[in-house]
C-alpha cells in the first residue's frame, strides 16, 4: 500500500493506494502558513482509514515553489568563477554574489587558476555577513569540476551546506546552474526542516514508510536524496495531475492532456506513451533553471472563466469573479453556459439561466447561440494553445542531416482530459480537434493518484575526453582516468550503469540513453583523440504494479 | 539581460557530415561554438532565439547556379540544409519575426560560382547566393549589400553578383598574392553593367583590430552609406582570426564583434573559420552578443595578449594605402571603356577546383544594358563533363535582353552544339533543363 499526497493552491489531497485501486482518500485545505500541518492532517485523515501498513509515502508540495516565490529564503553567499563570455555580473542572484577569477575552457581545460586571493575576500566577506548556505559554480565545470570542488573546499569550515553546480547536472548552460544552485542553497535549511517533520509525524504514527518526492518531470526522488536537492521539488504541481491522467487512462504513442480547472487550463504533451520533458528546465521567479520539467503550457481559460460582452461576441476570461452563478456566483462564466447547453449539470440550473439570459439580453442575442459561442471560444483557445505548443516541440532544432530529412514528429492522436469541466467540454474538444477524447473517472484526487503513482526518473551525462584521457559524470561528481581506446560503447555502459548505482535496485526500469555523440577531435590532420556525449535518462511513468487497477475501464 | 535586436540564430553543425575524416570541414567544426553558446546561456536570452534550418529547394539553388550536370550531381543534403539555414534566416527578418539573423551553418559557400562542376574552396551551393536569390524571388527585388568578412576572397560570390547593378559586393581579405585563391584585387570592379559595384579591400598578413576597424570605418560604411541598401549581409568566416592554421592575419574575437557592432548587418552567414577551438567559440558569440546589441567587453580568447596582437606599423601603413586606392575607385572611377548597349561583352576565366581537382575555362558573354543586369551567355568546357553552355535572363531583365535569351535557347536547343543546355530564366521562373 503506498500513500500519495499533494498540496495544492486550496486544498491538500491524500489518496491511499493499493494493487487493486483507491482505497481511500482524503480532502483538508491547505495553511500555507503551515505546511507540514496540512500534510500531517491529511495524513492522519487518510491513514485513519487504511486497515494495513503503508509502504511508500509520495509528496507532491508547493513548499520550496512558495518559499522561492515569496522570498522566504535564507541569504545564500554565490561564488562565481567565470570565463571568458557574457560578463559574470550579469548573472547576479542575491546579495552575496562574488566573482572570483578562473577560466576553464569548452573541454575543460583550465586557461586560468582560480584566484586565492580574490577567493579568500569572498569568504570572509560571507563569514561577515554570517552566510552559511553557499553555492559555488563555474563556467564548463560539467568539463571539469575542479574549480567547484577547490571552493567547495574553501568553505568546508564556515558553510552548513554548499551546492556544487557540477552535481546539478552535466548540461551546459552557465546562467541556468547560478540561478539553480542559488535556488537549491536558498531553501536548503527551509526543506530540511519540513523533511524532518515529516519523518517525525510519521514515526509517531508508528510508521517508517519509504518517502519519495514528486518532481516537476513527472518522477519522484528519495527524501534522502532530496535532502541535499530540495531545488528538484519546485514547481511539482502540474506534474501531480499530468501523472495522474497518465496513471487513469492507458496512453500509447502521442497525445495531448489536458487539467481543465476553475481558472485555468493546463497543457501537456505526450510523445510515445510518456510526458515529453523540456530541454533544458523550467523557470522560476524570472530565471531559468536546470530542473527538468514536462513540456507544458496554461492558459487562462477555465469553468470559471468569466462571460462578458465584448465588440465581437461573448468573451471568456481571461479573469474569474468567484465562481459560477449556479454555485452562487454574480458573473455568468463558462460553467454556465455549459450548463445551459445541457453539457453539464452542477448546481442551481436556474442561476446558470439567469446568467446566460442576461448575458444575452446584452449582445441583442438568442441565449443558446451566445451559450454555445462561449463554448466555442474556450475551446478555440485551447485549440490554438495545443498547437502552438506541439509546433514549438516539432520545430525543436536538430544538429544532423539525419534528423532533418528524417523529423520525429509528434502527432497527437488523442486527448485526455481531467478537471471540472472536462465532460462538458469533451465532445467540443473532441470536434475541434478532430480526435477521439477520453474523460477517466476518479478524477477528484487524480493530482494525489499521480504523486502516488508516479515512479523514479534520473538522468545523467557522461562527457569523456580521451586526448586529456578523462571521463566525467558530473551528478555524481565523479572523475576518472581514461585510455585512448575508450570508445562510445564503453560511454554508454559506464553511463548506463552509473544511473543503475544511483537507483540502487530499486527499480530496474529502462535506462534510455537520450543522447551519445562521439567526435574525432583533428589536430595538424591526425586523430587526437575522441569527445564523446552520452546523456541517460529514465522517464516518467507509472508502476506497473499498479497499471492494471487503475486504467480499468479506459 | 535583453536583446536590444531580436535576434534568431540558426545552428546547424551539421554533426554526421565531413568532406572527409580529417579536412578541416568536418563534423567536429561547430562543436565547440555550440558548446560556447550553450554555457553561455545565449538562448535563454529574451530576444534571441534558435530556430531550426530550412531545406533548400533543387529550384532555390538552380534559380541562382547552373549545376552541371544538375543540382543532384553536385550537392549533397548537407548543401541543401546549410542553403537552407541562410534561408531561414533570410525569412526571419523578411517576414519581420526577428529584426537580424545568423545562420551559424556548415558547409560554406562562397567559392562557389555561377557555374557548379563540384567543390572548391570547400564550397559546393553558395548559401548567401541562394538565401538572397530566394528573398529577392519571395519578398521584392531588393538592393542588397554582401560584406564578405572571411579572409579568403569571396570570388564565388563576387563571380555570381559581377554583373548586378543591385548588388554590392565588398570582400575583406587577405591579398591574394599570399593566400588561397589568389584574387581579390583592387582592379576587379565588376562587369560594365554594374561597374564599380564589387569592391576588393585586399589587406597584408598580420592585419590586426586596428586595420580592420580601419578599413570598416573608411571603406565599408562611407560606401554602404552612399550606396543605400535595404539589406546588409554579412558573410561572416571566422578565419582572419590569430589562431587560424590557414591563414595569416590578426583579428581577434572582440575584433569580429566591433566589427559586426559597425556594420550593423540585418543577415549574417558563417563561412569559414577552422580554428575551431581557439577562435570559433568565442568569435561566433562574439558575433551573436553583437547583433543582438548586448555587451560583449567580457569576450576574449583564453590566450588573448593585446600586446602580441598590437598591428605592426608597416601593416597599418599599407592598409592605409589600399584605403585611399579603394575610395578613389568607389568615388572618382576612372571613365569605363564605352561598349554600345546591346553589344556582348566577353571574358574569359580559368576555373580552378581545389578540393575536386577540377580545372573549367568559361568563356562568359554579358550583353551590355542600361536597363538591366544584362543577358549573360556561359560556354563552360571542364575536365570531367560535356561541354557546357548556360544562358542567364536575369531578374527585371528588359525586353530586349529576355527575347535575346529566349531567341539563343532556342536556338541553341535546335541545333543541339552542346550536350548540356542549361536556362535560368527569372522572369518567368524557368530554371534548369527547360
Amino acid at each position: 500500500m503506498r500513500v500519495g499526497l499533494d498540496v495544492g493552491g486550496t486544498h491538500t489531497d491524500a489518496v491511499v493506494v493499493d494493487t487493486t485501486g483507491i482505497v481511500c482518500s482524503a480532502k483538508v485545505p491547505t495553511n500555507h502558513s503551515n505546511l507540514i500541518s496540512s500534510v500531517m492532517s491529511a495524513l492522519i485523515n487518510v491513514l485513519g482509514a487504511a486497515p494495513s501498513p503503508v509502504s511508500a509515502v509520495h509528496l507532491s508540495t508547493t513548499l520550496t515553489t512558495n518559499a522561492l516565490l515569496e522570498g522566504k529564503t535564507e541569504p545564500v553567499g554565490v561564488l562565481v568563477s567565470s570565463g571568458p563570455g557574457i560578463h559574470p555580473l550579469h548573472h547576479r542572484i542575491g546579495d552575496a554574489f562574488f566573482v572570483v577569477d578562473g577560466a576553464l575552457d569548452h573541454r575543460g581545460a583550465e586557461t586560468l587558476p582560480l584566484d586565492a586571493v580574490q577567493l579568500g575576500h569572498a569568504l570572509s566577506a560571507c563569514r561577515e555577513r554570517e552566510v552559511r548556505c553557499f553555492a559555488v559554480v563555474s563556467k564548463f565545470s560539467p568539463r571539469n569540476a575542479a574549480h567547484e570542488k577547490l571552493m567547495a573546499a574553501a568553505l568546508a569550515k564556515q558553510s552548513d551546506f554548499v551546492t556544487s553546480g557540477h552535481m546539478l547536472g552535466g548540461r551546459l548552460n552557465f546562467p541556468r546552474r547560478i540561478a539553480t544552485a542559488y535556488f537549491n542553497s536558498a531553501v536548503w535549511r527551509t526543506y530540511n526542516c519540513f523533511a524532518d517533520a515529516v519523518e517525525k509525524g510519521l514515526l509517531e504514527l508508528g510508521m517508517k514508510p519509504g518517502i519519495a518526492i514528486l518532481k516537476a518531470d513527472g518522477g519522484t526522488m528519495p527524501f534522502a536524496v532530496s535532502r541535499s536537492l530540495p531545488v528538484q521539488s519546485i514547481l511539482s504541481g502540474p506534474a501531480a495531475s499530468i501523472m495522474g491522467i497518465t496513471a487513469l487512462c492507458d496512453i500509447h504513442g502521442d497525445a495531448v492532456l489536458l487539467d481543465i480547472g476553475g481558472t485555468s487550463t493546463d497543457i501537456a504533451v505526450v510523445a510515445g506513451g510518456a510526458p515529453l520533458l523540456v530541454p533544458d528546465g523550467i523557470g522560476l521567479n524570472g530565471r531559468q533553471t536546470l530542473v527538468r520539467a514536462m513540456v507544458s503550457s496554461s492558459l487562462a481559460v477555465g469553468g470559471d472563466s468569466a462571460l462578458r460582452a465584448s465588440a465581437d461576441g461573448v468573451s471568456v476570461g481571461p479573469d474569474r469573479c468567484g465562481p459560477c452563478m449556479a454555485l452562487g456566483g454574480s458573473v455568468p462564466t463558462l460553467m454556465d453556459a455549459c450548463n445551459y447547453g445541457g453539457l453539464s449539470h452542477v448546481g442551481s440550473l436556474e442561476s446558470s439561466h439567469r446568467g446566460m439570459a442576461a448575458l444575452a439580453r446584452q449582445l441583442r442575442r438568442d441565449t443558446s447561440a451566445v451559450a454555445r459561442e462561449a463554448v466555442s471560444r474556450a475551446v478555440t483557445a485551447i485549440k490554438a494553445a495545443v498547437d502552438t505548443l506541439v509546433g514549438a516541440v516539432n520545430e525543436k532544432p536538430v544538429y544532423t542531416v539525419r534528423e532533418m530529412l528524417h523529423p520525429e514528429r509528434i502527432v497527437p492522436r488523442k486527448i485526455y482530459m481531467v478537471g471540472g469541466p472536462a465532460h462538458a467540454l469533451s465532445d467540443a474538444v473532441s470536434s475541434a480537434f478532430n480526435l477521439d477524447v477520453f474523460v477517466p473517472e476518479q478524477h477528484a484526487v487524480a493530482n494525489a493518484i499521480g504523486a502516488a503513482l508516479a515512479r523514479r526518473t534520473c538522468d545523467l551525462e557522461l562527457f569523456a575526453d580521451t586526448e586529456r584521457g578523462v571521463k566525467l559524470i558530473p551528478r555524481l561528481s565523479r572523475t576518472e582516468r581514461i585510455d585512448r581506446s575508450y570508445a562510445l560503447d564503453h560511454a554508454k555502459d559506464d553511463a548506463r550503469q552509473a544511473l543503475l548505482s544511483l537507483l540502487a535496485g530499486e527499480s530496474s526500469a529502462d535506462v534510455e540513453i537520450v543522447e551519445a555523440s562521439s567526435f574525432n577531435m583533428i589536430q595538424g590532420g591526425r586523430l587526437a583523440g575522441k569527445n564523446i556525449r552520452v546523456q541517460c535518462q529514465l522517464r516518467p511513468g507509472i508502476q506497473e504494479a499498479y497499471l492494471s487497477a487503475f486504467r480499468r475501464g479506459s | 539581460m535583453r536583446a536590444k535586436n531580436r535576434l534568431g540564430v540558426i545552428v546547424f553543425p551539421a554533426f554526421d557530415w565531413a568532406i572527409s575524416p580529417t579536412h578541416p570541414e568536418r563534423q567536429e567544426r561547430l562543436l565547440y561554438t555550440q558548446d560556447q553558446l550553450r554555457e553561455e546561456g545565449i538562448f535563454d536570452i529574451p530576444g534571441i532565439t534558435e530556430y531550426k534550418p530550412d531545406i533548400a529547394s533543387a529550384e532555390d539553388m538552380s534559380r541562382v547556379h547552373f549545376c552541371i550536370p544538375d543540382v543532384a550531381g553536385v550537392t549533397t543534403e548537407s548543401h541543401r540544409i546549410s542553403a537552407g539555414g541562410a534561408v531561414r534566416a533570410g525569412r526571419l527578418v523578411m517576414e519581420g519575426r526577428t529584426d537580424k539573423a545568423f545562420a551559424l551553418v556548415r558547409p560554406p559557400g562562397h567559392h562557389a560560382m555561377k557555374v557548379v562542376h563540384g567543390n572548391r574552396g570547400f564550397c559546393n551551393i553558395n548559401i548567401e547566393a541562394v538565401m538572397i536569390e530566394h528573398i529577392r524571388e519571395h519578398y521584392g527585388q531588393k538592393r542588397i549589400a554582401i560584406v564578405d568578412t572571411d579572409c579568403h576572397h569571396g570570388d564565388g560570390t563576387q563571380d555570381i553578383y559581377w554583373h548586378d547593378p543591385n548588388t554590392l559586393f565588398i570582400s575583406l581579405h587577405q591579398d591574394g598574392k599570399t593566400l588561397h585563391p589568389g584574387s581579390g584585387h583592387i582592379e576587379e570592379l565588376g562587369g560594365p553593367n554594374a561597374y564599380g559595384k564589387t569592391i576588393n579591400i585586399p589587406l597584408p598578413p598580420m592585419t590586426g583590430d586596428e586595420g580592420f576597424l580601419h578599413v570598416v570605418d573608411n571603406i565599408v560604411l562611407p560606401i554602404l552609406n552612399d550606396f543605400r541598401p535595404d539589406l546588409i549581409i554579412n558573410s561572416a568566416g571566422q578565419d582572419n582570426h590569430y589562431s587560424d592554421p590557414i591563414t595569416n592575419m590578426m583579428f581577434t574575437a572582440r575584433g569580429y564583434a566591433q566589427l559586426n557592432e559597425k556594420l550593423n548587418p540585418d543577415i549574417a552567414v558563417l563561412e569559414g573559420g577552422y580554428s575551431i577551438q581557439g577562435a570559433l567559440p568565442y568569435v561566433n558569440c562574439g558575433i551573436v552578443l553583437a547583433m543582438a546589441g548586448l555587451d560583449y567587453s567580457f569576450l576574449h580568447e583564453p590566450d588573448y595578449d593585446a600586446q602580441q596582437l598590437r598591428q605592426e606599423l608597416r601593416v597599418t601603413a599599407q592598409i592605409r594605402r589600399t584605403t585611399d586606392a579603394v575610395l578613389e575607385n568607389y568615388f572618382h572611377p576612372k571613365p569605363h571603356k564605352n561598349y554600345e548597349p546591346g553589344s556582348f561583352v566577353s571574358r574569359r576565366k580559368r576555373i580552378f577546383y581545389d578540393t575536386d581537382m577540377i580545372s573549367d575555362e568559361q568563356v562568359e558573354s554579358v550583353m551590355r544594358c542600361d536597363e538591366c543586369a544584362g543577358l549573360i551567355i556561359i560556354e563552360s568546357v571542364s575536365s570531367i563533363n560535356p561541354p557546357a553552355l548556360c544562358i542567364e535572363i536575369p531578374l527585371g531583365a528588359c525586353a530586349r535582353c529576355r527575347e535575346a535569351g529566349v531567341e539563343r535557347h532556342e536556338q541553341e536547343l535546335t541545333c543541339g552544339r552542346y550536350r548540356i543546355l542549361q536556362l535560368i530564366n527569372r522572369p518567368e521562373k524557368i530554371y534548369g533543363n527547360p
